[in-house]
């Protein structure tokens, strides 16, 4: 046999699957990963694309994240929110990410909305759903701006404006009655904000605040928490311990200071 | 007394016993000529109470599916469960002890929960299983202790007590009671354990242990038992017996609660933090624990004769 | 019952004033059962980034150990040492690897940052069991105790603790937190990392 490689191959790696789904013979279920729960919109507006999200990322009932970005890049002027599993929507879009800067290199072309779309529905795809990831796709390239939903099993739609996740009902709700053709930059981002504001405070899966991303042919400009509606308020008091508290059985301290005494001998040098 | 003065009077044992059948709609035409023997025909001559059930086609079932958090972990009604609690029967009485933590889950709802249920002053159940079903049936168990010494003009003998708990919860076999008790006291036999649960099952002996950590108090308390112990021996078995349960079991634990149960009735000995009986003991000088015990000496960190003798 | 709850523990990670905290139980059960009150959960990857593992047992080590061969390959080939949140993209990608047949861990990564200047900045993540990054700049927890020490910890912690007024913070929201869960406890261990020290204390918790 030849000698294992220090390197592993890329893609998934499915060596733990017959122990898992022992487990899961046995009647133990695989434990639930971080999915978020999620609203996110886009909207096309005179110049380009309005992206919205919120940020909030749930496991089961805990919010387990209350400010995750869940705008991810794409390249320069294309853009994806992410719903779903938040690994799955995490790295297909870094990895797309990647292809899309390896296409562009090749190409020697700005990357097209359309090009990362195919690109993701056909992961997607590939995976059957395995990969539970919902986007909402974004950007301005030579040909316009494009705006597109796809869905885990590779679907995909182009709309003027879409929305995505679990507060998706809410958001849509604005959309159709506040959404017109050729609006503004402002309305448009008002529009999105007030979409996504929606889905965090009807839906219970979205919260915290809102982020946004305007793309247009010659600027994008990424809004992190563009507003905050549920910021904390300072705490009425304070509830630190006083020193001591705490009993403990054994302290080890480890100095990270390197000191060195250095000690002359024999002569000095001569520096006449 | 004059037996028909008796019959009017609003004080004495008659009287209370009149009340009591008031109050639980009792049929007074059962006259005490019907009870012939000291033991009567017990109170089931009315049949058991009983309770208003789902009306669904299968309530048993229905019930099961859920409260069972063992099958289904994210059932709706989660049961509290866990515990480990003991009683044995040595030469000076009884000595009941057991610990003080509910859980549901594997959130620990409780850590102050009261196991033993004091039913009269010479009566005692230990509480295991369904915690609401131990405390509810146990204190019906104490109302009917009463009325058999109001009818019979003596105490209930714990044989007849456990027996009257056990048939009960037989007749509501397999509708999802739970309960895993021991009904300790004295009597005119003596001391006597009983150990009753729900499914039926109704056992005389001189030393049990019920409960998800029961396995590990019984390692201890086999090896610690005889039937000539002290009072004092006795007390600190049934304490480093729950302690060591505590300790091990995730679901038992926080405080033991300790009952000595003599000829003259039950007395509550203390209630005892099972961390503090782990760092500095009952005496406050020596800890059970482990590591307290050994004083950090392990493998890896030997006496220092023992690690000479090694070189 | 759940796989994660088979061998019990639980994880937390503080930020403080040019500090950081990470801290844990050192209960190793099965199921019901305590097995072991010296299991520790907390492994050093470098100097300045500690990892929590909590999960099960058996993966604890297989990813310990494999986090550790990574780590050396990244140090070999770069030769220098990883920065905190490297090592946090470094765990990300190690469990994302195993997607459709994930490790049973959910790791909390505790360390301090070199800055362009030279000095320090708290640095704290968790992922969940298949890698999803959850950049905190507060707390981070994970375990059988998860929700418990969400609620203390979203009630005890705030912001610029110093070292010590930290240990009591953490030490406190975790003991306080783990006594309310079956899985967690028998003992805990904190570690406070300041620029120039690390402190380690076993912790005196309740054995039941």
């Amino acid at each position: 046999m030849a000698a294992a490689s220090v390197y592993t191959p890329a893609g998934f790696d499915f060596s733990n699957e017959v122990r898992n789904s022992f487990l899961t013979e046995r009647g133990i279920p695989l434990p639930k990963a971080t999915s978020t729960g999620t609203t996110i919109v886009g909207c096309l507006f005179k110049d380009g694309i309005v992206l919205g999200a919120d940020t909030r990322a749930t496991e089961g009932p805990i919010v387990a994240d209350k400010n995750c970005e869940k705008i991810h890049y794409i390249s320069e002027s294309i853009r994806c929110c992410g719903a779903g599993t938040a690994a799955d929507t995490e790295f297909t879009t870094a990895l797309i990410s990647s292809n899309i800067e390896l296409h562009a290199l090749t190409t020697g072309r700005k990357p097209r909305v359309v090009t990362a779309m195919t690109m993701l529905k056909q992961m997607l795809f590939q995976y059957q759903g395995q990969i539970g990831a919902a986007l909402v796709l974004g950007g301005v390239d030579a040909t316009g701006p494009h705006l597109f939903t796809i869905h885990p099993h590779g679907s995909t739609d182009k709309l003027p404006y879409v929305t995505m996740g679990s507060g998706s009902l809410a958001a849509m709700a604005v959309f159709e009655n506040g959404w017109r053709p050729n609006m503004e930059r402002a309305e448009a981002l008002e529009l999105v904000t007030a979409a996504v504001s929606a889905g965090i405070f009807n839906d219970l899966g979205s919260g915290s605040n809102v982020d946004a991303c305007v793309i247009t042919a010659t600027h994008t400009e990424m809004l992190r928490n563009f507003v905050k509606p549920n910021e904390r308020v300072q705490k009425e008091r304070s509830y630190t311990f006083r020193r001591g508290t705490t009993k403990f059985k054994k302290e080890d301290i480890r100095s990270l200071v390197v000191s060195e005494d250095v000690i002359h001998t024999g002569e000095a040098m001569d520096t006449s | 007394m004059h037996a028909f003065a008796e019959r009017f009077s609003t004080n004495g044992a008659a009287a209370e016993l009149r009340r009591a059948k008031e109050i639980l709609g009792e049929d007074d035409d059962v006259s005490d000529v019907m009870w012939g023997s000291s033991g009567g025909f017990g109170s089931l001559v009315n049949g058991v109470p009983k309770f208003a059930v789902p009306s669904v086609p299968d309530p048993t079932s229905f019930l099961r599916m859920h409260t069972d958090d063992h099958a289904d972990p994210s059932c709706r009604i989660k049961i509290k469960h866990g515990t480990t609690t003991l009683a044995f029967r040595f030469k000076g009485g009884v000595i009941v002890a057991v610990d003080s933590r509910a859980t549901a889950g594997s959130y620990v709802a409780s850590g102050t929960v009261k196991k033993v249920i004091e039913i009269n002053p010479y009566l005692l159940g230990t509480m295991a299983g369904g915690a609401a079903d131990c405390q509810y049936w146990e204190t019906y168990l104490g109302i009917q202790c009463r009325l058999h010494e109001l009818r019979n003009r003596e105490r209930i003998s714990v044989a007849a007590a456990s027996k009257y708990l056990s048939n009960l919860v037989y007749s509501y076999k397999g509708m999802g009671l739970s309960m895993g008790t021991m009904i300790c006291g004295w009597d005119k036999t003596g001391p006597a354990i009983f150990y009753v649960d729900s499914d039926g099952t109704r056992l005389k002996g001189d030393l049990f242990s019920v409960g998800s950590g029961s396995t590990f108090a019984y390692g201890v308390l086999d090896q610690g038992y005889r039937w000539d112990l002290t009072d004092e021996e006795a007390q600190e078995l049934g304490r480093r017996s729950i302690y060591a349960a505590g300790h091990r079991d995730a679901f038992s634990g926080n405080t033991i609660n300790l009952y000595h149960v003599k000829e003259d009735g039950w007395k509550f000995i203390g209630n005892y933090d099972i961390s503090e009986m782990h760092y500095n003991g009952p005496g406050g000088a020596d800890g059970y624990g482990y590591d307290v015990r050994v004083q950090g000496r392990t493998s890896a960190n030997p006496p220092p004769e023992a690690a000479a003798a090694q070189a | 019952m759940s796989i994660m709850q088979y061998n019990g523990g639980s994880v937390i990670a503080m930020v403080g004033k040019d500090c950081v905290a990470i801290a844990s139980d050192l209960r190793l059960g099965s199921q019901a059962m305590g097995i072991s009150s010296h299991f520790e959960k907390i492994f050093p990857m470098t100097d300045r980034v500690y990892v929590g593992l909590p999960g099960l047992a058996t993966d604890v080590t297989t990813l310990h150990h494999q986090f550790r061969y990574r780590l050396n390959m990244y140090t070999i080939k770069e030769e220098r040492e990883i920065e905190p949140e490297t090592f946090a993209h470094l765990v990300s990608s190690t469990l994302y690897e195993k997607r459709f047949g994930p490790y049973f861990i959910e790791p909390v990564i505790a360390g301090l940052q070199k800055t362009a200047s030279g000095d320090f900045k708290p640095y704290i993540a968790a992922t969940d069991l298949i890698g999803c990054l959850n950049f905190a700049k507060d707390f981070v927890v994970a375990g059988t105790a998860s929700d418990k020490l969400f609620g203390v910890a979203e009630g005890l912690w705030e912001p610029d603790l110093e070292p010590e007024d930290l240990f009591e913070t953490i030490a406190q929201t975790l003991l306080n937190a783990v006594d309310r869960d079956a899985y967690s406890g028998w003992g805990a261990v904190v570690y406070v990392l300041t620029k120039d020290k690390v402190i380690k204390r076993e912790l005196k918790g309740r054995m039941d």
